[in-house]
């Protein structure tokens, strides 16, 4: 604790007055609740008001996993899920780097292209979605005219599941690529030239200093973007609700806990709102991002002490 | 030297193909939008002939009647209240917060650090936040749905680490000279750390600005929607009418992308910090 220059005696607790608002918000809103979907996951709660509340033990769970056609569904979506993660961190962390390389080189108009990689990321998801609904539009969109010039087609996000998930994967790149790009520049931007100039000097090719100088030189970078990447992906299920909705053969788990939690649905799956159950699947997810984010961090750890020791 | 303008130059490849690359992805990156104003500015007739007929006369027809028909004031004028009431909250109570953390002025200043940084490792607030909701009767009302943006862990470490650049002996100078503790923070501090408050309180009102999750959730009244809920609402409503459905997505789009363009500085500073200290 540092000194307090602001006076003694009762003025004393005028810092602690004056902090408790901010403090009660968040512990009442998020840090409180977040904590709770434990105790919830182990009850069944439902959405409606006043109805009581029973400890149900590990039933949730149970039924989540090992309970006939609803659990066959429950883990497809988590494979989903996965493949999903593993396909946008991969491709959006090797474009965000390729990218990023491009329009950090002394060239016209890098500041141009920079604002424009960037710029949906702060679209949200309503408009990125929208905005690629009609990009992908059937009857003669632009995406279908590119198609034709190669004698393909697609129906896109009215396709069979795999094809519409996959077009979904290809907007969530699209829409967030760009932060990707701009935290390896950011990276980047953190070499220092004169070791670039050495480089040079001693006739090094371009792929030489990439590969022996600015990659290992941005380790926190390609850190950040890993984790950010992976933990980011098994959690996004927004463009889904915006481009799919709750459609068969195509949801993942954070679209599932909120179909289940809130019954909003469409299409042929229904669901009420059963919370505790809700809140089982949620901690399921919540488990799967911890152990994927926690394995990646310890590769990367040893990663990083081999390349600086 | 003086041959330097004569001897024809060598190709740089490199130059040419990296140009290559940025240019097919600045397609792809402005293709898509380039389409939306393009459809946005057409005639449905025009757009049901042919899709990607680039447009010849403007018809602003679509702007109009989205605007009029869309609900659209009322969903704009909601987003705005919910954005800028939560981010005010937000900032204020976050400053107050984060001032005396960042200083150590108060008992348990690292606790309070430590609840902030555990936040992104915990479980979804989700469920008995609507728990939560329900049972104070804040579910469908709009004083409700502005409380659960009132919080916001990253921009709070933000303002905490950017406090930590102040030299604490301003805070001794100000207070030998008779600056009481409240006058300290909104005079003198405030001004001192806006960067910081310009980054956190974009992010943050973007994040208010597009959220469609809790609007689904929360709000049922029609009146009460957000721009984003609404759209969804307008799509479900004109989804075969592109042209209009496009002149508002445009409509929901400008405010955004006007305030990127301004506080594109900020934006990327918040999405980096921390990022490359490693």
């Amino acid at each position: 604790m540092n000194a307090y220059h602001f006076g003694g005696g009762k003025s004393r607790w005028v810092p602690y007055a004056f902090l408790l608002p901010g403090l009660l918000l968040y512990v009442i809103i998020a840090l409180g609740p977040s904590i709770a979907t434990t105790f919830f996951s182990f009850t069944n709660a439902t959405g409606i008001q006043g109805a009581p509340i029973d400890w149900v033990g590990l039933d949730n769970f149970r039924e989540f996993l090992f309970m006939g056609q609803a659990s066959q569904d429950n883990l497809a979506a988590l494979g989903r899920t996965l493949i999903f993660s593993l396909f946008v961190t991969t491709i959006q962390f090797g474009l965000g780097l390729l990218i990023a390389v491009l329009v950090n080189q002394k060239l016209k108009g890098t500041n141009f292209f920079r604002t424009l990689y960037f710029m949906p990321v702060i679209l949200g998801a309503v408009i990125q979605g929208l905005i690629w609904s009609l990009f992908l539009y059937p009857l003669g969109g632009p995406m279908q005219s590119i198609l034709d010039i190669f004698g393909l087609s697609s129906e896109f996000f009215g396709g069979p599941p795999s094809e519409a998930f996959a077009w979904v994967i290809v907007v969530q790149i699209w829409a967030n690529m760009g932060t990707t790009m701009i935290i390896f520049l950011a990276g980047l931007q953190t070499i220092p030239s004169e070791i670039y100039e050495a480089a040079e000097i001693d006739g090094a090719s371009k792929w030489q200093v990439f590969r022996n100088v600015t990659w290992p030189l941005m380790t926190p970078s390609v850190n950040t973007n890993l984790l950010l990447n992976i933990i980011g992906s098994l959690q996004a299920w927004q463009l889904f609700l915006v481009l799919l909705g709750y459609r068969n053969g195509t949801q993942v788990l954070g679209y599932l806990i909120y179909a289940v939690g809130f019954g909003q649905t469409s299409g042929s799956v229904t669901s009420s709102f059963r919370q505790g159950y809700a809140a089982a699947a949620s901690i399921v997810l919540f488990f799967l991002v911890l152990v994927l984010g926690m394995t990646t961090q310890y590769f990367l750890n040893r990663r990083e002490k081999r390349i600086l020791g | 030297m003086i041959n330097k303008n004569i001897q024809r130059r060598p190709i740089k490849w490199g130059k040419v193909l990296s140009y290559a690359v940025l240019i097919i992805f600045a397609i792809i990156y402005a293709g898509p939008l380039l389409m939306l104003v393009n459809t946005s500015l057409k005639t449905l007739p025009d757009f049901m002939k042919s899709a990607t007929s680039i447009v010849t006369s403007f018809n602003f027809d679509n702007f109009v009647e989205a605007w009029n028909r869309a609900n659209f004031p009322r969903y704009l004028t909601n987003t705005i209240i919910y954005t800028v009431s939560a981010t005010l909250v937000y900032i204020v109570t976050a400053i107050f917060l984060a001032f005396p953390v960042s200083r150590g002025y108060i008992k348990g200043a690292k606790f309070i650090l430590l609840m902030f940084v555990v936040a992104l490792f915990l479980p979804p607030a989700l469920i008995p936040q609507f728990q939560l909701m329900l049972r104070l009767g804040l579910y469908n009302n709009p004083i409700g749905y502005i409380l659960l943006f009132t919080i916001n862990p990253i921009g709070f470490t933000i303002l905490v680490n950017y406090i930590k650049t102040i030299p604490i002996e301003l805070d001794e100078a100000a207070a030998m000279d008779g600056c009481g503790y409240f006058r300290y923070v909104t005079q003198i501090l405030f001004p001192l750390i806006r960067p910081a408050v310009a980054t956190t309180a974009v992010l943050h009102a973007i994040g208010i600005w597009n959220e469609l999750i809790l609007p689904t959730i929360y709000l049922t009244n029609q009146d009460y929607y957000p721009i984003t809920r609404g759209m969804i609402v307008f799509q479900g409503v004109y989804g075969s009418n592109w042209p209009t459905l496009a002149a508002a997505v445009l409509i929901m789009t400008a405010p955004m992308l006007l305030i990127f363009l301004l506080m594109q500085r900020y934006i990327i500073s918040g999405l980096t910090q921390g990022a490359v200290k490693g």
